[in-house]
């Protein structure tokens, strides 16, 4: 039997032709306008899955980069806190040399004394320098202080500050008190100033014990130094990790322009070819040909 | 024979070729009628009688033709399939109709959906764990705790809205049906009253079909043709319309999501609960009974985990004046969810009451990571809970698409086969109309002829010139 066709079927299986046709081409249209492969997650579930993943890994590493400008100021802070410091009670104990001297007069020994006493107050004021209202070297004490300017008691405590600087790291924004010495230098250098106002020699004791100090506060400087240095290579790390992403969320979601236009090139040329052969078969039938 | 007869034989001819051309007419004129089905003038030839009578010449051999029926051409079989494909079709559109609705409120993949505002949630923290004692930081913290619940809510409010309209629109496919099932029952009873009478009762079949289809793509169910061309519909084994008997489906169970898990919408016959499998009620009782219930379900596991996350860490807390941590989201679900801090004060952000330590707040803002999330809970977090409940819709809604795409071609290839069985061609028509045409005229020229035949029997024999 062969198939009858009626004007209907025609016209019918044109409209539904076009249809498709005019379909596929808005798909192309609203993806090339929107620059988006994926605007649903029904146009592709598991692309879905993975831009969700990746944004949410990008998010955490914008993160991790401000995390990390936070502690780098905060070290710089720290860095140029110990060097001051560190200049400071070289001068206490270049006085202490001074003092060593035979033949100064007890006035000599007065006025390094004093010196040796406006250093201390220094020393102190650098004990308790803040970063955004923060004690650098006083741990997570409560107050805003590392020692006590009156008493000259510390009063922080060991209790690390630490920051994420990445996914698998975190890093230690501060330096303990009692790793710079914070809790002896205090009774440290009244003892110095009295040793200085008296006239009797300067005790090996208070170089001794002022050296260790020293050493200790050169051995915080190199460890923060270190420290810069580790967030140094964590940030580049982040960052490029953080491009990588960047690349990978384009290439999973973003519409391949040359492919796409490409494409909407051959469907134009599909719905065009569809609107010309159904205006040839359309117009025609056997009226057209009966007087 | 007489020529009278070939008269009357002339005439039956012109009759004919008259009632043909009335039925092509019809064919023309319905030519774009839905639901129409070409009809074809059956013509037969009349015999003498039989018995010899007493005007019968044993010469006679001619008798007429005449119409003995005009019939609707249309296979039953055909029509049942285009029927059910399109119940099919129905079902497969209201479902996926619904669920892209649900879809487009999670605004996935991109940054202004809940997983951007969890991730900025957690952000947030990792800065408070930076300056513990920042008031802005710790504002920052709660409007982006508020920024995430505002999100959970409206995201269960969307599914519980297009519940609603799923609802709505089932009841009215309803009453939809029910309307159809009373027109079909009435066009049953014509059709038998008018086979009874001798009527011509193509038209009302056509209508009869109409109304069937139309039932078929609102509740789906199997439609037979009796002898007495009536048509009976049942739905999973329940009789909606017999003969000139229509029953009335009603709608049971939940009027809100809530509860729609226990008591799931459904079609009832009475007391009976009658299963649909098609149509688009099939369609919407899916999407009623399972599909959002299930989604709205996920949503509020994803709302849970992130609290007892949360409030698992912030609660091993202190705040700043040494109260210890309280929870920091409350609710049971994803509607109900709240942030209860509601100054930064409140924030439990030390491991130890007196100290000033971001610790805590470190901890919370490191569940940013799914490891994270998983330690803490033991379990899939919700960030992953997330992203498989957005797949997974995305998934259903891609099948769904897709199954529609099939299904739209079988439905085209059951329509093309009802329009090739039933479908007008006007060329065949007007072939016909010219066939007839000159049926007519030749008959006419048969009666012209034995016109002139008796008017030289009866006005010029005996005469002579």
């Amino acid at each position: 039997m062969t198939l009858r066709v009626t004007q209907g079927s025609i016209s019918a299986s044109t409209l539904r032709g076009l249809q498709t046709n005019l379909g596929r081409l808005q798909d192309l249209q609203a993806q090339l306008s929107s620059g988006k492969r994926i605007s649903v997650p029904s146009d592709d579930p598991s692309a879905t899955a993975s831009a969700m993943t990746f944004r949410s890994q990008q998010a955490a590493d914008v993160q991790y980069l401000r995390n990390i400008d936070q502690v780098t100021a905060r070290l710089g802070v720290t860095d140029s806190t110990l060097t001051s410091l560190s200049d400071r009670v070289r001068s206490v104990r270049e006085l202490m040399v001074q003092a060593q001297n035979g033949g100064m007069g007890a006035d000599s020994r007065a006025a390094l004394a004093s010196q040796a006493a406006a250093l201390k107050s220094e020393i102190i004021g650098l004990y308790n320098t803040t970063y955004l209202d923060r004690p650098v070297f006083a741990g997570t004490v409560a107050g805003q202080l590392a020692i006590d300017p009156t008493t000259g008691a510390y009063v922080g405590n060991d209790q690390p500050v630490v920051t994420r600087i990445s996914r698998d790291a975190t890093i230690r924004a501060d330096v303990k008190g009692t790793d710079v010495a914070a809790d002896t230098m205090p009774a440290l250098l009244d003892r110095i100033v009295t040793d200085l106002g008296s006239t009797n020699p300067v005790p090996s004791a208070d170089f001794t014990d002022l050296d260790a100090a020293m050493s200790k506060i050169q051995q915080a400087l190199g460890d923060v130094g270190a420290r810069e240095a580790r967030i140094d290579a964590a940030k580049a790390n982040v960052d490029s990790h953080r491009l990588d992403l960047t690349s990978r969320i384009s290439e999973n979601e973003d519409v391949d322009l040359p492919a796409t236009i490409m494409n909407l090139q051959s469907q134009q040329v599909a719905y065009q070819s569809a609107l010309g052969a159904s205006a040839k078969i359309l117009q025609t039938s056997l009226l057209d040909f009966l007087r | 024979m007489s020529g009278f007869s070939s008269l009357n034989t002339a005439v039956t001819g012109l009759a004919a070729a008259q009632r043909a051309m009335d039925v092509a007419g019809q064919n023309i004129v319905n030519a774009n009628t839905p639901g129409y089905s070409r009809q074809r003038a059956e013509l037969q030839e009349i015999g003498l009688p039989a018995t010899a009578t007493l005007f019968t010449g044993t010469g006679a051999s001619v008798g007429g033709v005449t119409v003995s029926g005009v019939t609707r051409i249309k296979d039953a079989f055909v029509e049942a399939a285009r029927a059910a494909a399109g119940g099919r079709q129905a079902a497969l559109s209201s479902q996926t109709d619904e669920l892209t609705g649900v879809q487009q409120q999670f605004a996935e993949p991109g940054d202004t959906g809940l997983q951007a505002s969890m991730d900025s949630f957690y952000s947030a923290w990792h800065d408070l764990a930076n300056n513990p004692t920042d008031v802005a930081a710790g504002s920052v913290v709660i409007q982006r705790g508020i920024a995430v619940t505002d999100q959970l809510h409206s995201l269960s409010n969307g599914i519980a809205g297009q519940w609603g309209i799923a609802r709505s629109a089932l009841a009215d496919v309803l009453s939809q049906a029910n309307q159809a099932a009373k027109d079909l029952a009435d066009v049953n009873a014509k059709i038998s009253a008018g086979l009874v009478a001798g009527r011509p009762v193509n038209e009302l079949e056509d209508q009869r079909d109409t109304l069937a289809r139309s039932l078929a793509t609102l509740v789906g169910g199997s439609a037979s043709i009796g002898s007495d061309g009536q048509v009976s519909v049942t739905v999973s084994g329940v009789a909606l319309v017999s003969g000139s008997t229509a029953q009335q489906f009603t709608l049971a169970g939940a009027t809100t999501i809530g509860a729609a898990g226990t008591d799931p919408p459904r079609l009832m016959w009475g007391t009976t609960v009658v299963p649909v499998d098609s149509g688009s009620a099939a369609g919407y009782l899916a999407v009623l009974g399972s599909d959002l219930p299930s989604l709205s379900a996920r949503l509020d596991t994803v709302a849970t985990s992130l609290r007892d996350m949360v409030n698992a860490v912030h609660q091993t807390g202190f705040q700043a004046d040494g109260t210890p941590g309280g929870v920091f989201f409350d609710g049971t679900d994803a509607q109900s969810l709240t942030v209860v801090p509601t100054s930064p004060g409140q924030l439990a952000v030390t491991p130890a009451a007196g100290t000033v330590d971001g610790s805590i707040a470190l901890q919370i803002g490191d569940l940013s990571d799914e490891m994270a999330q998983q330690t803490q809970l033991g379990g899939t977090g919700p960030t992953a809970q997330w992203r498989d409940l957005t797949t997974m819709l995305g998934v259903k809604v891609q099948s769904l698409q897709n199954a529609g795409k099939v299904q739209d071609s079988v439905v085209a290839a059951a329509d093309a086969a009802v329009e090739t069985d039933s479908g007008v061609n006007l060329d065949e028509e007007m072939t016909t109309l010219l066939q007839f045409q000159r049926s007519y005229q030749a008959s006419a020229r048969v009666v012209t002829t034995v016109d002139s035949i008796l008017d030289t029997l009866i006005n010029h024999t005996g005469l002579t010139a």
